[in-house]
């Protein structure tokens, strides 16, 4: 066993000459490809960040004058007004708290629960893999309805507490099927051999499988961790309550700043009354910048996983 | 050595479930650790060391959450011994909040349902207050017994509705309903004429257009915009009754003499209004646009300053009046105009308060100190707090002049549009009863938004200049004066509690889509009859509109007979 | 080393084989730990997922929180009834036309935007620059995690009839002479809504094909390009057929959620005079139940889309399946 993990950690180093060699023969027809690849790549870049420059733009414009539009990529009546209206919202210490709480908690416990669901769901020899991933996979595609998981949730204490955000989420069928492709995905060699020095599926797990699945792991809990970060769903509905404050999550603080605009139940005569103003464009830029900038931040890291051959290429079938 | 693996399986398969098992243990634990019983989100009154009681409320409306330790908020609980958190709408729809709270039973101590209230009754949720409220005379004389008779169910009264209580008499100067508007710039370039009728309307605005085609800095102007974004399409959909001459009863025109419901979608001038508004579209008067705009472009639009006009509600293009006059457009903004289809018809685009039945604050079931929570809302009506609740403190959100008038500084009133500086330091208790009109001091208005010194205040020259052609001094004086209510007026309170599962209900709904599709269509069709022959053919073969009539006929025959005081 | 693993392999592969003839409580005692690991989780699915679908009563009652499930009245396929139009409630040519429009804007995102996410991972794995190559990635999925009102107002801004940039840039280059209403036709409305979902999701969805990529083997692409294999006949035939198994999976998966096709795009960009061809499933029960409170109505979809979600992945999972292909169950 030992001697079996040693190997594929020495395999690694090979990896690399290799791929040196591979990309220093360029023949005319790749040279055109790389034009070709390069032109579709920045024009596809330039589509995207144009919208995103020109929100971050108006989010540092007033948010009177930007009411007359004619905003392209830089402010026109430069303000930090927006940015203060939206960090100075009393919730937000508390909010980015939970946040960060929750979505550290909430993938840890998630990529772990979720991974060790798909090793067992990955063996060829398990009894009930059929009926458990059929069990699984359902569960994508049907809802009891808002109300009926609610009473389930309140029934279990999970309302008005933090653990609702972690359990109710934490195996999820969609991320343990792509785990479980790429599990499939491994020679099954490497675990077969583990087994016959004496392995448990424990170890297997833990030494061999997990390691080998990094690439994927990363995917994953960049997936779950967005999730956590961008939900405010289960924040309104079990958590909303007059004594929740302390659980309240960026989103849903953001949510609050959206909802005036696409709220679908207003009548006239009830918005008359209120006396309620839009929350202006430009704060919402603010407060979408606000929300998703540190989350956006967790990509770069995990994209050292993405590096083709680090771990497979070790193990040749 | 596989005995020591399958126990650490099963050890770990033990420690999952006790993990998911515990967490509810977990949660309680941390919430006795808060110092306040877990009482699931509302009911349990707190009592801070100063013995300041803290309630609950939940609005299901949108709305601004204000800052816990509000100055204002702060300074009333000081003087009344309590404060109250108040929750708002978000992301989701008022009955589907009110649905989950009751399927839960966790009410917090005040609720406004909105569209909920009826399923608020149904479940038992609320307390009747006549039963209590002798202690408390400013809750029960906030109205007259005639209107708490109307706001009755089963014999009692569950809410109190906040708004439309004018004390003394109205003091409005904003008009704040629907009307035509027009920029004063286009009236101003005519010599102030009168517009009577739409033809006028249009025609002034046409050669306007005409003669000026683009603002001073080269803009092409617009000569009208529809809104059509949503629940907000009314700016397209119900002029026809106002054209006529009828109240904003919302879903119908009720007949004055048979007291019967009439469907104004399909009258003829619903059809003339209509049909001019198919021909200005095809002169190119009407924005091609308009009918896909959003409600955030409409206002983008409207805050250039190039739009001559437009109907709409005072309040929904509020936003948009402001950036006008921050880029020193003030010849660019709105003043209503009462416009009617045919000459001799006399508008009632002006409505007093109405007293709205169908909503209002509640006490729930889930409160643990009923007579604490009445002596909140009591106390909320007292005139000392009433001025802190609407005006603010004395000396910082206001200044009292020698002869007792409220005003404020430039300072003051910019603060007091602020998002930011309201949360941390202004408590209106928005949706709780409150007064309109006057100030109990009987020298003030109530609020400072229809105090007649600040509205002169920030009146933009120019339409100052066209108040004097007119000869008024408010914009509430441009359209006529409101009449007495009739009694079944306004009828939206009671269309806006129809759910689609009832027929007239879902005839309701049916005529929203229809219209909503429809309309656009009719406006911009090359031929316009057999554009709206099409639309009635399929809006009578989809809306049963004789259902949704008799339902609105009975009620309006129930108000009648409550304000007579015969049942 | 890789000899000795494929030998053993081969030697347990047999042995497996031989075990299965031995009977089912054997195997039970032989996979204790995989089944003891396994309990929890069916106890968990079982509590959070299986347990809630009690709420499916709901659909056959006329549903009243204030009197809950169990004293609700039933109403036996009424609301199905009225949600399909099905006599004698009143004739229903709308909600066809809305589980058209779903499916159609389900299939255009489903095709369109496993093709594009595939699409942009290979062209971006294939990119030299490596620093260039981490830029175009993070930039590509800042979109995701704009709200659908931002993204709204974005797709207003670009459409505009009179500033909008696409139909300047088409004024421009003299294809059109005047600016197109885009958001008043109802033939351009699904593919706007398929267009917003690609720039909002395409760089979001290309991760997971990303990280599939890197379980290639390296050697493969060696061995290819020593025999002279161009770039894209190393695309054809190393990278797509090791991206298959994560494909098909993802696409069975998604096959399931067609009548997913959304809710927010369609309500923010929709208008009347395109309502037809916008309205979804979910912007249907909102307007004709849930936004009055009538979860029943609700619930009856609920259950109509998920029956259709499963037929579809059983049939698709029993195709790949035959084809000897990764499936889901």
């Amino acid at each position: 066993m030992a001697e079996l993990t040693k190997a594929i950690a020495e395999e690694k180093p090979s990896v690399k000459p290799k791929k040196k060699s591979s990309t220093s023969r360029r023949s005319t027809g790749d040279i055109v490809f790389d034009v070709i690849n390069t032109i579709i790549l920045i024009v596809f870049t330039v589509i995207i960040l144009y919208p995103l420059l020109n929100m971050v733009a108006i989010s540092f414009n007033d948010g009177t004058d930007a009411l007359r539009g004619g905003i392209y990529l830089w402010p026109r009546a430069f303000t930090t007004k927006n940015y203060s209206t939206v960090l100075s919202k009393q919730s937000m210490p508390v909010a980015v708290r939970v946040t960060v709480l929750r979505t550290i908690i909430g993938t840890l416990s998630s990529t772990f629960v979720t991974a060790l669901l798909a090793y067992i769901l990955s063996r060829k020899e398990f009894l009930f893999k059929k009926q458990l991933s059929l069990l699984y996979v359902i569960t994508m595609y049907v809802s009891g309805g808002l109300i009926p998981v609610f009473l389930v949730y309140k029934k279990l204490n999970l309302t008005h507490s933090f653990w609702v955000y972690i359990i109710p989420g934490m195996v999820s069928a969609w991320n343990m099927l792509v785990l479980r492709t790429y599990m499939n995905g491994l020679p099954d060699s490497l675990a077969e051999s583990a087994m016959m020095d004496g392995a448990g599926h424990l170890t297997i797990f833990f030494r061999i499988i997990l390691p080998l699945c990094m690439p994927v792991i990363a995917t994953v809990s960049l997936f779950t961790a967005v999730y956590h970060w961008n939900s405010w769903f289960d924040v309104m509905i079990y958590n909303n309550g007059a004594k929740d404050a302390n659980l309240t999550t960026l989103q849903f603080e953001l949510q609050k700043l959206l909802s005036s605009v696409t709220n679908n139940s207003a009548s006239a005569e009830t918005m008359k009354e209120a006396n309620n103003t839009v929350t202006p464009t430009t704060v919402r830029a603010a407060a979408t910048v606000v929300t998703s900038l540190p989350i956006i931040c967790l990509y770069p890291f995990l994209q050292r996983y993405f590096v083709a051959g680090l771990t497979i290429g070790g193990v040749k079938e | 050595m596989k005995k020591i693996k399958s126990i650490a399986a099963f050890t770990l398969a033990l420690a999952m479930m006790a993990g998911m098992g515990a967490c509810g243990k977990t949660d309680s634990d941390s919430d006795s650790k808060g110092g306040s019983a877990n009482n699931a989100g509302g009911g349990s009154v707190e009592v801070d060391e100063d013995g300041i009681k803290t309630f609950t409320a939940f609005f299901a409306v949108p709305g601004n959450e204000v800052d816990k330790g509000n100055r204002v908020q702060e300074a009333i609980a000081k003087e009344i011994g309590a404060r109250c958190e108040m929750k708002w709408l978000t992301g989701q729809t008022a009955d589907e909040a009110v649905g989950i709270m009751i399927a839960g039973e966790e009410y917090p101590d005040f609720i406004d349902g909105s569209t909920g209230y009826s399923k608020l009754l149904d479940a038992g949720a609320l307390i009747p207050l006549d039963e209590y409220w002798d202690d408390y005379p400013n809750i029960k004389n906030f109205y007259s017994e005639a209107e708490w008779n109307s706001v009755k169910v089963d014999g009692h009264v569950y809410i109190v509705p906040q708004f439309g209580n004018d004390y003394m008499y109205s003091t409005d100067c904003v008009h704040n309903d629907e009307a035509f508007w027009i920029q004063t710039r286009v009236l101003k370039w005519d010599n102030y004429p009168k517009i009577e009728t739409l033809d006028e309307y249009f025609d002034l605005i046409e050669r306007y257009l005409e003669a000026n085609p683009t603002m001073e800095d080269g803009t092409p102007n617009i000569g009208y915009e529809i809104l059509c974004d949503d629940w907000r399409y009314f700016c397209l959909e119900n002029a026809p009754f106002f054209l006529d001459g009828y109240p904003n009863d919302g879903c119908c025109i009720v007949d004055r003499d048979t007291h019967k419901a009439i469907d104004y979608n399909t009258t003829p001038t619903a059809k003339r209004y209509f049909q001019k508004l198919n021909e200005e579209y095809k002169k190119g008067i009407i924005d091609p646009e308009t009918f896909t705009m959003n409600y955030d472009t409409y206002i983008s639009k409207l805050s250039t300053g190039r739009v001559c006009g437009m109907v709409d509600q005072h309040w929904d293009f509020n936003d948009a009046e402001l950036a006008i006059k921050s880029q020193g457009l003030d010849d660019n903004t709105y003043v209503p105009v009462g416009v009617v289809i045919d000459k001799g018809i006399e508008e009632h685009y002006h409505s007093g308060s109405t007293l709205d039945v169908s909503n209002g604050v509640g006490i729930t079931t889930s409160c643990k100190d009923i007579p604490g929570a009445l002596k909140f809302m009591n106390d909320l009506l007292d005139p000392k707090i009433l001025t802190l609740r609407n005006w603010g403190e004395k000396d910082v959100d206001y200044l009292v002049g020698d002869d007792g008038i409220f005003y404020r500084t430039d300072e003051m009133r910019s603060n007091a549009n602020d998002q930011t500086y309201i949360n941390a330091n202004l408590c209106p208790y928005a949706y709780f009863p409150n007064y309109k009109g006057m100030d109990h001091d009987e020298i003030n208005a109530c609020n400072p938004s229809s105090q007649p010194s600040e509205f002169y205040e920030s009146l933009p020259e120019p339409v100052k200049e066209c108040f004097d052609a007119y000869g008024v001094q408010t914009y509430v004086q441009m359209t006529n004066k409101s009449g007495e209510n009739a009694p079944w007026y306004p009828m939206w309170s009671y269309s806006n509690t129809f759910t689609a599962d009832t027929d007239y209900g879902l005839a309701k709904v049916n005529m929203d889509e229809v219209k909503h599709e429809y309309l656009p269509k009719v406006v911009i069709a090359d031929d316009f009859d057999a554009a709206w022959d099409e639309y009635m053919s399929v809006y009578n073969e989809r809306c049963d509109i004789d259902c949704y009539l008799n339902a609105l006929d009975t009620e309006i025959q129930r108000r009648i007979d409550v304000a007579e005081g015969n049942s | 080393m890789s000899k000795n693993v494929a030998l053993a392999a081969d030697g347990n592969a047999a042995a497996l084989k031989a075990e299965n003839k031995k009977s089912f409580w054997k195997q039970v005692k032989n996979q204790k730990t995989l089944i003891l690991l396994s309990i929890p989780f069916v106890v968990y699915v079982i509590i959070f997922c299986y347990v809630p679908l009690v709420g499916w009563i709901m659909a056959f009652q006329n549903y009243k929180p204030a009197k809950g499930l169990l004293n609700s009245e039933f109403v036996g396929l009424d609301k199905f009834k009225r949600l399909f139009g099905v006599a004698p409630f009143p004739k229903n040519d709308v909600f066809l036309g809305v589980i058209r429009n779903t499916l159609a804007m389900g299939l255009i995102n489903l095709v369109l935007g496993t093709v594009c996410a595939i699409a942009f991972a290979i062209l971006l794995s294939e990119f030299r620059s490596r620093g260039g190559k981490k830029v175009i990635q993070t930039i590509s999925y800042l979109p995701h995690f704009l709200s659908w009102v931002i993204v709204a107002g974005i797709v207003f801004d670009v459409l505009s009839m009179e500033n909008g940039m696409l139909n300047k840039l088409l004024v421009g280059l003299g294809i059109v002479d005047k600016g197109v209403n885009w958001l008043a036709e109802p033939k351009y409305f699904w593919w706007i809504v398929a267009f917003t979902n690609l720039w909002k999701e395409t760089g979001w969805n290309s991760i997971i094909y990303l990280a599939a990529i890197t379980s290639i083997n390296p050697d493969l692409y060696e061995a290819a390009s020593i025999d002279g294999a161009g770039r894209l006949s190393r695309i054809w035939h190393i990278t797509l057929p090791g991206l298959k198994p994560t494909i098909l999976i993802l696409l069975i998966m998604n096959v399931g959620n067609v009548l997913n096709a959304g809710f927010d795009i369609q309500y923010l960009l929709g208008n009347g005079l395109v309502q037809r061809y916008s309205q979804t499933i979910d912007i249907y029960v909102l307007k004709y139940g849930i936004s009055q409170g009538d979860y029943s109505i609700g619930t009856a979809a609920g259950i109509f889309k998920s029956l259709v979600s499963i037929i579809l992945i059983f049939l698709a999972n029993r195709t790949a399946k035959a084809m000897g292909e990764e499936h889901l169950f």
